[in-house]
């Protein structure tokens, strides 16, 4: 079976073979393409060497630490000192204490995100939500270390005085007792100044998901029959309950790694847990650990923090990668 | 027939009548009586403003809003009332605390800007130096310089990444895209312990202004890529294909067809970025001394820049170093301003046409 060539294109080819089947779907042919797709691919793949650079540098460095301390006891225990012998570097505290910090952040932070966004997708004249649109975005880019400034100068004196009260009236109940008297930098504090933070995070990736919903499920809805709340309820919340918590899990692990907003508000305590007195002025984040360690720390005491590193990253890693993963499950009109 | 009917109408049904005037009384009953007894009860009680808030005000303004909606709808109206309160309650709260921040830094800061606090240096400033001399013009400087080299860097690498994303068929996009959202929770802290890791302590280089550029690539990459990607994404496909079948190579075709057409998104995606890292402090810490006088040199000697100001004063804590950091932040969230208003401008002229989202 010999297929002759009658295109002109195909005269060209040598006559004695079969011309052979192109695909429609053929690789770049000119060096010009050819460098401009390597050069793609070489950006594209830079990010694997860039993850893999810092884990491998951080490991290299943390992997002393990490020895000498014991993976499980460097993670769980309790202690961190420099000036003991042999010294002890464990940062179970200060882990707790970011995960106490993020949670409670993002608890106070949840509801205010969901109303807000509410209100501007469903409540609010066009004109006042664009406005709000605006002011929500323009909130999620202020830096975390003018939160901060404002955290110590303007909000920690308001919100130790509102610790105070919530422990005068229900000091009974063990989470709000207080047995030194004292609620500045406590981590109450730090969970309010991280929600400040966080709220306009989540509400600008709410209101994506709210606006654009799909309209006719809430007609369909009220013409049913059914009220603002019922909808609210039974229609908007389903349908947007899982771009809600992958919005809510990337604010957690933005609110895990956040240094500067809560370095100047909470107190860190290295020695023992502080498992529920939120009011008391003791706490932990890791990543102000740092921090607070970094410029007097030695050799080892360095190897500590940068092991306090691989920590923090192996853990937002672990709640990024579940947040993402949620979002875009919860966005299919967003095809990869 | 009328037995093939389920239900017969009731009687007082009347659904074509207008509620208008009902809802618009019981709205300003609602806004209004529990405000005025929550004023009466805070000042004549003197009582706490937050406390009054949250045990007189909102209980009242909940029956309130309960008893609004009973009395326009019926009884399934309650819950509607009671939605309607919790909402604008929240929603009031959140903006207020909002709105406390930009203006405690905008009142605060304005006092203490200047002009000479826009180009003087921090020499011979401690914390406790008044206002009439030092200001944070090395900080403003080495904030551009930082940012600049991070962004001459990370821009061509980043719509590079987006171009990988977008134009070609890899097999391992699903990965990078994975890797990049895991880049953009990356936390700050440990991208400076990246650097410090990987090129201070092995000896290659002391703290300088060209390693804090250096930490923060990995923190813009993602924020830019991902702006850019969505953005080539947004330019339809008949494009690229009739610059193709009219025999362009696909070089020419994305730099003259695809790249002019997501220019304005692409143009929002570096101007986010800026926005992202211009305030980041904690890597700036670790890896570059904070330098009280002017360098403009990236290579050699310490480099201030506007958040690693305002955290140095922080530290310091006496109360001219607040009213410093408080200047510097105002500059620092003018700078932030002018991005986002620029990155709202350049997006609003999006020239690739987006697909139309109904919207209400």
């Amino acid at each position: 079976m010999e297929i002759q060539p009658t295109d002109s294109t195909l005269e060209n080819m040598s006559n004695d073979v079969a011309p052979k089947r192109l695909k429609l779907r053929s690789k770049p042919s000119r060096t010009a393409d050819k460098v401009f797709f390597a050069v793609a691919k070489a950006a594209g793949y830079s990010s694997f060497v860039l993850v893999a650079a810092i884990l491998f540098f951080l490991m290299l460095r943390a992997w002393p630490a990490f020895e000498s301390q014991g993976v499980v006891n460097f993670i769980f225990g309790a202690g961190w000192n420099s000036t003991t012998d042999p010294q002890i570097f464990h940062l179970g505290p200060m882990l707790y204490g970011s995960l106490l910090i993020a949670a409670i952040g993002v608890a106070l932070a949840v509801p205010m995100a969901i109303s807000i966004s509410y209100f501007i997708s469903f409540i609010a004249p066009e004109r006042l939500a664009k406005v709000a649109t605006v002011v929500v975005d323009l909130l999620a880019a202020i830096p975390s270390i003018v939160i901060g400034l404002w955290g110590l100068g303007v909000f920690s004196p308001v919100a130790a005085e509102w610790g105070r009260m919530l422990s005068e009236a229900l000091g009974f109940i063990p989470i709000f007792s207080n047995a030194v008297d004292i609620f500045l930098r406590s981590p109450f504090i730090a969970s309010l100044v991280i929600a400040v933070m966080i709220v306009p995070i989540i509400a600008s990736i709410t209101r994506e998901i709210f606006s654009q919903m799909d309209q006719e499920i809430i007609k369909g809805a009220m013409a049913l029959g059914g009220t603002r709340e019922s909808i609210f309820r039974k229609v908007i919340l389903p349908t947007a309950s899982g771009g809600i918590v992958g919005g809510v899990l990337l604010a957690l692990g933005r609110a895990m790694g956040e240094t500067v907003a809560i370095f100047f508000v909470l107190n860190l305590t290295f020695d023992d847990f502080n498992w529920f007195k939120i009011l008391e002025p003791s706490g932990g984040a890791v990543a102000s650990l740092v921090l607070a360690r970094f410029n007097e720390a030695l050799d080892t005491e360095l190897s500590a923090l940068l092991a306090a590193g691989v920590v923090l990253f192996v853990v937002t890693l672990i709640v990024n990668t579940i947040a993402s993963y949620i979002v875009a499950k919860a966005q299919p009109w967003r095809k990869l | 027939m009328t037995d093939t009917l389920a239900q017969p109408r009731p009687k007082n049904a009347a659904p074509w009548e207008k509620l208008g005037s009902r809802v618009r009384f019981a709205s300003w009953i609602t806004s209004l009586v529990p405000a005025a007894i929550f004023v009466a009860a805070w000042l004549g009680l003197q009582l706490d403003f937050m406390a009054a808030l949250l045990t007189i005000f909102l209980p009242i303004q909940l029956a309130f809003g309960a008893w609004a909606g009973f009395y326009s709808y019926g009884r399934k109206g309650v819950n509607d009332g009671l939605l309607m309160v919790v909402t604008f309650f929240f929603s009031t709260f959140v903006l207020v605390l909002l709105a406390s921040v930009i203006w405690s830094v905008i009142s605060e800061g304005a006092a203490a800007l200047s002009p000479h606090f826009i180009y003087q240096n921090n020499r011979y400033i401690t914390g406790t130096t008044g206002l009439e001399i030092g200001g944070a013009g090395h900080a403003i400087l080495g904030s551009v310089i930082i940012t600049g080299i991070t962004t001459v860097i990370t821009v061509p690498l980043a719509i590079a990444t987006a171009v990988y994303l977008t134009e070609t068929r890899d097999g391992a996009r699903g990965v990078v895209r994975t890797l990049l959202q895991a880049l953009a929770g990356l936390p700050s802290v440990v991208a400076g312990l990246f650097i410090y890791s990987m090129l201070i302590v092995s000896g290659w280089s002391s703290q300088v202004g060209v390693m804090a550029s250096l930490s923060l690539i990995p923190l813009m990459l993602p924020t830019i890529s991902r702006v850019a990607e969505e953005s080539l994404r947004l330019v339809p496909s008949e494009l690229r294909n009739g610059a193709l079948a009219l025999g362009a190579p696909s070089y020419k075709a994305f730099f003259m067809v695809t790249l002019p057409a997501a220019k304005s998104g692409i143009v929002t995606a570096v101007l986010l970025g800026v926005a992202r890292i211009i305030g980041e402090t904690a890597p700036l810490i670790l890896t570059a001394v904070i330098a009280n006088e002017t360098n403009a040199n990236p290579l050699a000697g310490g480099m201030a820049t506007l958040p690693t100001y305002i955290y140095n004063f922080l530290y310091l804590g006496d109360a001219t170093s607040l009213q410093r950091a408080w200047g510097a932040a105002l500059v620092l969230l003018i700078f932030v301003g002018i991005l986002f208003v620029g990155a709202r401008v350049a997006s609003a002229t999006r020239v690739g046409s987006k697909p139309k989202r109904r919207k209400k």
